[in-house]
């Protein structure tokens, strides 16, 4: 039989016959027209099946303890089922949020991994060992933009993007030019950036490095306003044996990124020969000169040595200030160093900063804007994955109505 | 005929109003105690089957326990709202067992041991249930929910979703074919 899908005005006979069933079902007379209606519902209404007490007080049991599962096996395997679905579905919710969290954790994480990775890659390109030729030249290095070229130069300092946290093992490794039997100058350029109320620190990191190595800071300027115009400027010696150590500390200085790095080499090994040479011959000149005064009869011929004498000690004491000049610039580099202070705050790196009412607000900031960055992406996962299990329950629901009421019109 | 109507029996409805609302679990314990021998009459005369018409009263008492705080008095009777959870189990129980269609209603121990009633009555009773177990399914569903469970024709309607006309209609025509059937039978 077919379900009446539409409503439609009730016949008066039936009205009045569905009256006379409530009537006899009441208790109440019923008009005789209706007697066989009425008496027919009496009877199915006293054919009504009865439950078994057994099953009565089983169900009693059961609404008194609150359908806890029973102690015994006496749990209904209908009962059963229901909790093991009612399950399913907390686990599949439980797996589409969790789904939704993973999704948008990782993109994120993806997010800020990209950028760190990008930013945090640091190349250096060496530029050929000209100084070892034996020819006077010079190599420069710049960490951006190699460049080659002869004689002494100074790298354009190129921009690297700040890293989130530069540690020693990004820090490329300092040139080591050859240095076997040859006089070289070695120096180098540093440019830091760092958060503005953090340039004294880095600062003073840079003393401490300088004064660990035996260095000397031979000028310095450091400027912090609070903001992006803070910097600070050095001019430091360092022993050239500990350079590359000296440019590695200070690559990796807490708050603080590289932002170029330039390292230049020049041999002077020639100048450096040509000097010793000038000094030994203006001291075989003077040695010669003595025994020549030491020979002189006339007045004339002494004061003339005398004056050529002065002349050969003034050459010895100009050509060993050369030398002495030259082998200082062979045993320290110079470096210049410089530190700016950049708009963006620096992460908290490793060490032993401080941890401030200011930081700690800083990083609760940063913490919140996280949290609603990954809510929000968990959101914008978890709404069409809510749309679609609406869908399939919405689908389910109408395929389980009309299996129902299928399997009532095959019974 | 003066058949006295059976309704429930050894169960007692609370009477006397709290003075607070009853909290979810009073109302589901009031409506279990009115409704249990109701909801069996009713799942027994779906199935035909006593074993699977009582786990299917009780699966359908645990799920209107677990579903009792999401009961919507707006959208109906308490009773109403039961009974559509029973059907939906009973279906349930229909579509995985498959072999309702299979049993052959028995008459009732009732009526067999019943020797008082008059000989007239007992054949009139028995023409009744011979052609109650002709009917399809979806028409012993609304003798069972009109006469077994004892719903009004708007509770009907709302367990069948449909309005309450139709279910007046529908069991008029049910109730036309049983007085055929037993008046054919006499």
């Amino acid at each position: 039989m077919r379900l009446l899908d539409h409503d439609e005005p009730i016949d008066p006979e039936v009205a009045a016959s569905l009256d006379a069933i409530d009537a006899v079902l009441a208790g109440e007379p019923v008009d005789a027209r209706h007697a066989e209606l009425a008496e027919i519902a009496l009877l199915l209404s006293c054919d009504r099946p009865v439950a078994a007490p057994e099953f009565a007080a089983s169900m009693d049991e059961q609404v008194e303890r609150r359908f806890a599962p029973a102690p015994g096996p006496e749990a209904l395997p209908a009962a059963r089922r229901q909790r093991k679905r009612s399950g399913f579905w907390q686990a599949g919710g439980a797996l589409a949020a969790a789904v939704a969290l993973i999704v948008a954790i990782v993109v994120v994480a993806g997010g800020h991994s990209g950028s760190s990775m990008s930013s945090g890659s640091y190349s250096s390109l060496a530029a050929p060992a000209t100084g070892a030729s034996g020819a006077a030249g010079a190599n420069t290095r710049s960490a951006a933009s190699p460049s080659g070229a002869s004689g002494a130069s100074k790298a354009a300092p190129a921009e690297i993007p700040p890293t989130a946290s530069t540690s020693a093992s990004s820090v490329a490794p300092a040139l080591a030019p050859p240095t076997t039997g040859r006089k070289v100058v070695q120096s180098a350029q540093l440019s830091l950036s760092a958060a503005p109320n953090r340039v004294d620190d880095v600062a003073q990191q840079v003393y401490d490095t300088v004064g660990a190595l035996n260095g000397i800071v031979e000028s310095s300027t450091v400027t912090q306003t609070g903001g992006p115009g803070g910097y600070a400027q050095f001019q430091l010696s360092v022993p050239s044996a500990s350079l590359g150590l000296a440019m590695t500390r200070l690559s990796s200085l807490n708050y603080a990124q590289v932002v170029s790095r330039t390292d230049s080499s020049q041999d002077i090994t020639d100048t450096y020969n040509a000097a010793q040479r000038a000094l030994a011959d203006a001291r075989a000149l003077r040695t010669s000169l003595l025994k020549q005064l030491a020979n002189a009869t006339t007045t004339e011929q002494i004061n003339s040595l005398n004056a050529q004498i002065h002349d050969a000690e003034a050459s010895i004491s100009s050509d060993q200030a050369t030398l002495n000049r030259l082998n200082h610039q062979v045993s320290f580099s110079q470096l210049a160093l410089e530190v700016n202070a950049r708009s963006v705050p620096a992460p908290v790196s490793h060490g032993s900063g401080g941890f401030g009412i200011g930081h700690a607000l800083h990083v609760a900031g940063r913490v919140l804007t996280v949290a609603a960055a990954v809510s929000l992406i968990a959101l914008a996962a978890l709404v069409p994955i809510a749309l679609l299990a609406a869908l399939v329950w919405w689908v389910g629901s109408a395929l389980r109505r009309r299996r129902r009421e299928q399997a009532l019109d095959a019974a | 005929m003066d058949h006295p109507l059976v309704r429930s029996e050894g169960v007692t409805e609370t009477l006397t109003a709290p003075p607070s609302a009853p909290s979810s679990w009073e109302r589901f314990e009031s409506l279990y105690r009115s409704s249990r021998d109701d909801v069996y009459a009713y799942v027994m005369t779906l199935l035909r089957d006593p074993s699977a018409a009582e786990d299917v009263t009780a699966l359908a008492f645990e799920r209107a326990y677990r579903r009792r705080r999401t009961f919507d008095r707006r959208r109906g009777e308490e009773r109403a709202w039961l009974f559509g959870i029973a059907r939906n189990a009973a279906l349930d129980e229909l579509r995985r067992r498959r072999r309702v269609a299979a049993l052959v209603t028995e008459p009732s121990d009732e009526v067999l041991a019943d020797d008082d009633d008059e000989a007239e009555v007992a054949l009139r009773r028995t023409a009744l249930q011979a052609a109650l177990a002709q009917l399809p399914a979806r028409e012993r569903e609304i003798v069972a929910l009109k006469f077994h469970a004892g719903l009004s024709n708007a509770e009907l309607a709302r367990v069948l979703g449909i309005s309450e006309s139709n279910a007046g209609t529908l069991l008029y025509r049910t109730m036309e074919k049983l007085r055929k059937a037993c008046n054919a039978t006499a």
